[in-house]
């Protein structure tokens, strides 16, 4: 059957790039002209200035599969696409791909602003391989999709951006793509198209499209993939289930203990001398439970004549997205006193991941009046009965019931009643 | 939401490696032919993606491609009536000769500045889109055999105006510039992806088609007289003008053996450049 062969193969891929411009014309007309006469170009070597953006990447997407590429900037993700895509011609490896090819890598791209919407349709559709019969028929869906309909007849470049880009990506949805690249495209347009365009692709999986998804959502990576790469320098550094990539990507953007950089230190009335994350026992937090009690301690200091204000306490995820945030009775000492506070939190209530634990000092403002403050990691392990795949950052303890059976017509055997845990 | 059947036809497998089609065989010609036949249809939107929009906002519109021969032609007229320059015999009314060479010579000079610029013009597209970067040169190239069109009805009006009968041999006029429009489009595609590595070549194009269009018998006529007559045999743009005004105005071809030699000239012209074009083609989105 169709649905098991794989729609794309990616194997040892590589792509080198030219730091200066001079040397990548210079080596752009030396290849050309080996070429030419009938010779490869010397691809797999590095020459001076020259560095490898993609180095030996291999993977498989099959048809109804999502394959994430998660990695910091500039470690080869949109790279990696434009190879699939064809754009980029790979200096070593082989990639094949089966059907046609659907890119969202910029979408409105080939859009002439002088245009109206109508004609500009007809064009990027061309553009993505599709003929006028078959536009002709994805027409009112197209409108309908993009929700551009009184400015039809309007050039696209009195557009809204949103528009512009939706009227891009209800183009490229309607070529019925059989791969279908994806490059952070769905994060413009409001939340409602937002939704919209990710029930599209959902869609076009269920017919049994292979896509591959570049994000930096991690949200969207953990609900949308069925495979993660996380790359690091053009390299596959982890490769597995969206949690466990994604982990190891917190892991990579994680920070030492980050204090806000103060231009002038005297100006500041008060500041942490030390913040500490522990467990239940008091010993240093290392890698906690989903449910782990933890305790912050926070020396505090202060060089006014007497501080007054409130400690403030959040937790974050890696890319500092508030989770919660809880603040402290009003507090209040002197100076050359040194005051310990201590907060306290039952449960961190954190599915597996990697967060920052924002701790600071306000005035009596509290989120207006941050005077000092100090982001402390925070490693939650998964628990390890629970499906790695769970989606969502928090964790909450729900008890599962099997109610008394309904009544019914059936004479089957009703299931025992009983509790069962999830 | 309405959707075609899906693998209507067995899906295409394609395969992207290092090094693919290099050198000259036949799988190479294989490729390029099935790629340019694929992309007839998107050469067709993006000639009319372009063509729309350059009339959009456009007060005169399609007469724009006359403006620029009409007054070279209106300023030669207007030198020749003053004595400052003493063009010879042309055979018809100056203006009807004139314009019918300059419409023949425009095929080549607006043709070579419009697709030397079709690549750079369309970069944005170019790295981000996957489609065959010959289009954009073509669209370009579709713009000129429309404005030669509009040209050449223009000198249809003026031979009216001037109460000049053509030979019936002008029937023979669109024949006769397929060497040209070869010629154009081999020089225009070499020249479309060198200007987009080295950006020199936009500056350089403009002083060089003047050049080329004062040492062209286009707004005079051919001479037998001192190194222009010694040149102007070996120049192949010469030679085409010039059977372009030949079927028109004589009837018969001046040198029917230059003119073979030098359309055998434009189709070698144009068949190694468009192999060029297709070695470089995978390598444009990356310089751009």
């Amino acid at each position: 059957m169709r649905s098991i062969e794989a729609a794309l193969r990616a194997e040892r891929l590589g792509k080198k790039f030219s730091r200066s411009l001079k040397h990548s014309v210079r080596y752009a007309l030396r290849d050309i002209a080996r070429n030419a006469l009938g010779l490869p170009a010397p691809s797999d070597t590095l020459r001076p200035e020259e560095f490898w953006a993609v180095d030996g990447v291999s993977f498989e997407v099959r048809r109804g599969e999502v394959l994430g590429l998660i990695g910091a900037n500039g470690s080869g993700k949109t790279t990696t696409l434009k190879l699939l895509n064809g754009i980029l011609m790979p200096d070593r490896g082989r990639i094949e791909v089966l059907g046609r090819v659907g890119a969202l890598i910029e979408v409105g791209a080939g859009f002439h602003p002088m245009l109206s919407g109508r004609e500009n349709i007809y064009v990027n559709g061309a553009i993505l391989g599709m003929s006028k019969r078959e536009v002709d028929h994805q027409f009112d869906s197209i409108v309908a999709f993009a929700e551009i309909g009184d400015f039809l007849d309007t050039p696209v470049r009195f557009y809204s951006s949103g528009m512009y880009v939706r009227l891009g990506f209800a183009v490229a949805v309607h070529a019925n793509p059989d791969v279908l690249l994806v490059d952070e495209v769905l994060a413009v347009g409001d939340a409602r198209f937002y939704g919209k365009s990710q029930n599209r692709i959902r869609q076009l999986l269920e017919e049994g499209a292979a896509v591959v998804l570049v994000s930096h959502s991690m949200w969207l990576i953990q609900t949308f993939c069925t495979r993660v790469l996380l790359m690091e320098r053009g390299r596959v550094k982890h490769e597995g289930d969206p949690t466990s990539c994604i982990y190891e990507y917190n892991k990579l953007a994680e920070v030492e203990d980050w204090v806000a950089e103060y231009s002038d230190a005297a100006q500041i009335p008060v500041v942490f001398r030390d913040v500490r994350v522990e467990d239940a026992a008091g010993a240093p937090a290392g890698e906690l439970r989903p449910d782990s009690f933890v305790r912050v301690r926070a020396l505090c200091r202060t060089t006014a004549r007497e501080f007054r204000g409130r400690l403030l306490l959040r937790l974050q995820t890696m890319d500092g997205y508030p989770l919660y945030t809880s603040y402290s009775h009003e507090i209040r000492f002197r100076e050359g006193e040194e005051r310990e506070y201590v907060a306290e939190i039952p449960s961190i209530a954190l599915t597996g991941g990697q967060y920052r634990l924002h701790f600071a000092i306000c005035g009596p403002g509290v989120e207006r009046e941050v005077l000092y403050s100090r982001d402390t990691p925070v490693d939650v392990a998964p628990y390890p009965d629970t499906p790695s795949t769970r989606v969502g950052l928090f964790h909450n303890r729900v008890e599962w019931h099997e109610g008394a059976p309904a009544p019914s017509e059936s004479a089957a055997e009703p299931l025992e009643p009983g509790t069962h845990r999830c | 939401m309405k959707n075609l059947p899906r693998a209507a036809h067995p899906p295409e497998v394609r395969v992207y490696t290092p090094d693919q089609q290099i050198g000259w065989g036949p799988a190479a010609w294989r490729a390029m032919a099935g790629e340019l036949w694929r992309a007839r249809e998107l050469t067709w939107r993006l000639f009319l993606r372009d063509f729309n929009a350059r009339y959009r906002q456009s007060v005169l519109g399609v007469a724009w491609a006359v403006v620029l021969p009409v007054a070279t032609v209106a300023t030669f007229v207007f030198l020749n009536r003053s004595g400052v320059l003493n063009i010879g015999d042309t055979g018809v009314p100056y203006p009807a000769y004139a314009l019918l060479s300059l419409a023949v010579w425009q095929v080549f000079a607006s043709g070579i500045g419009l697709c030397s610029n079709a690549i750079v013009a369309g970069g944005g597209m170019v790295v981000k889109i996957n489609f065959p970067k010959e289009t954009l040169v073509l669209a370009h190239l579709g713009q000129v055999l429309f404005d030669t069109a509009v040209r050449l009805a223009t000198v249809a009006l003026v031979f009216v105006l001037f109460r000049v009968a053509p030979r019936w041999t002008a029937v023979f006029l669109p024949l006769v510039l397929v060497p040209m429009v070869l010629l154009t489009l081999g020089l225009g595609l070499a020249l479309a992806w060198f200007n987009a590595l080295v950006r020199d070549v936009g500056h350089v194009l403009t002083p060089v088609t003047t050049f080329l269009l004062f040492m062209t018998p286009v707004l005079y006529p051919n001479t037998n007289k001192g190194l222009l007559a010694v040149v102007t045999p070996y120049n192949p743009l010469a030679v085409l003008v010039s059977a372009g005004r030949d079927v028109v105005i004589t009837g018969h071809l001046t040198d029917p053996g230059s003119f073979a030699a030098v359309a055998a000239l434009s189709v070698v012209v144009f068949v190694i450049s468009w192999r060029v074009f297709h070695l470089v083609e995978p390598r444009l989105a990356e310089r751009l």
